[in-house]
């Protein structure tokens, strides 16, 4: 059994991860303060449950403690700001017609595809940003998130599905 | 498999999260299902988007000072004593080589392209050799086995016996790999089977080269603009001496 808030240990397993911690946070916060906040609040509870930590991927554990604190705060924050209206470019392809494959090679519609992720609900949004980003398996993000793979996979492929409908509209130049 | 159900399906698939039984259902019918390719393709290339694009955020550097400074006090707390100096170094020194280490394998799982193919080249030769799809086309005649393949993909391979140099003929199949419906011609040297993958690449030439996968030997090259792996369990120099037959 490993001894409480051993920061040697603690040091080694957990704060590598904080990139990941804080690129989760702000995928589902939206706001570099918020982020910054909910993952410093993370690291404090991580440091201090630390002994429940069974050993494996720190990160995993790591990145379940920030997602719950994420809901949390999101789920505080009832005031939920509307998303800032999309300014990004508008690339239409060159016959006009819809095109996505050519929009995501476009420089432009990386605003859009950085939109259309933020658009997507939060519980599309984390697993989008754990497999695409963080390249956890399903198994993984079942954890994370406490849900089951089955959950998961639905979850992908439903986010999968709304953003390549959200990026194809901005590359046709329809507001969302 | 209907294409519902394989649509449904198509993300684990990209994500290699499927069992190897559904994994090759699944490629079976995209070999020969006229629109679920395609659905396939613009889920890849969305997966690709997302991977290309700076879309990470790396925490900012004043968090993790924060950070430390509040894991320090508490750890005063608890033992009424501070980290020296020596010990922050070393934590320093941990976490830069943790930060490296994770950077190293990013690159590492990005840059090979050649190993991925050729991991899904050998699986497709194990998945063909256990299953009962090794063969769409039975036939050791290569005038019938290459018009077989009109209409199936939107390339003409190569295809020729080599009978007479000890490498027989004996079919060919259209398989899926490397995001891709790819020809697959089926040779047989002493009752070894040799599978070879053909599709077009934009390099004109590339050298053979060899590697073992698995146990599995595999040898590569391209010649007038179309790539060719070749992978059986048949000993190196034989696998070679084919390949060199082939190019011939």
């Amino acid at each position: 059994m490993r001894e409480t808030g051993n920061l040697a240990d603690f040091e080694d397993v957990i704060l590598p991860h904080l990139n990941a911690a804080y690129n989760l946070a702000r995928w589902l916060l939206r706001r570099d303060e918020d982020a910054q906040d909910v993952v410093h609040d993370s690291f404090l509870r991580a440091h201090r449950y630390f002994a429940s930590f069974e050993g494996g991927d720190g990160r995993a554990w790591l990145l379940g403690i920030v997602r719950n604190t994420c809901m949390t705060f999101l789920r505080k924050k009832r005031s939920f700001e509307p998303l800032p209206e999309f300014s990004g470019q508008r690339e239409k392809s060159e016959n006009g017609s819809p095109d996505p494959e050519r929009a995501l090679l476009l420089k432009e519609n990386i605003a859009s595809l950085r939109h259309c992720i933020e658009a997507l609900p939060p519980e599309y949004r984390e697993v989008i940003i754990m497999r695409e980003l963080e390249e956890l398996s399903y198994k993984e993000i079942g954890s994370v998130a406490g849900v089951a793979l089955g959950t998961v996979m639905s979850r992908l492929n439903r986010a999968r599905k709304r953003l390549e409908e959200c990026v194809a509209n901005a590359s046709k130049g329809v507001a969302q | 498999m209907t294409c519902d159900s394989v649509r449904d399906m198509l993300g684990a698939y990209m994500d290699g999260e499927l069992d190897a039984n559904a994994e090759f259902q699944l490629r079976t019918h995209l070999a020969e299902c006229p629109d679920c390719p395609e659905a396939y393709r613009r889920l890849r290339f969305l997966k690709d988007g997302i991977r290309e694009t700076n879309l990470y955020y790396a925490a900012p550097k004043e968090l993790e000072a924060s950070i430390r400074t509040s894991l320090g006090t508490a750890k005063k707390n608890e033992h009424a004593a501070g980290i020296g100096f020596r010990q922050w170094m070393a934590i320093a020194a941990s976490v830069l080589v943790a930060l490296s280490i994770g950077m190293g394998l990013y690159v590492f799982r990005r840059g090979t392209t050649s190993e991925l193919v050729a991991q899904q080249v050998v699986s497709s030769h194990v998945r063909a050799m256990i299953g009962t799809h090794l063969i769409d086309v039975p036939s050791s005649d290569q005038h019938t086995v290459k018009p077989w393949f009109n209409g199936k993909l939107d390339y003409s391979p190569p295809v020729r016996d080599l009978k007479n140099e000890g490498f027989a003929l004996v079919g060919g199949r259209v398989d899926y790999l490397n995001d891709r419906r790819v020809a697959a011609l089926v040779y047989e040297r002493r009752k070894h089977v040799i599978n070879v993958f053909v599709w077009p690449t934009t390099r004109k030439a590339q050298a053979t080269k060899l590697e073992t996968l698995n146990g599995y030997n595999v040898v590569r090259w391209a010649d007038a603009g179309m790539a060719f792996w070749v992978t059986s369990d048949l000993n190196a120099k034989e696998l070679q001496q084919f390949a060199a037959l082939l190019r011939r």
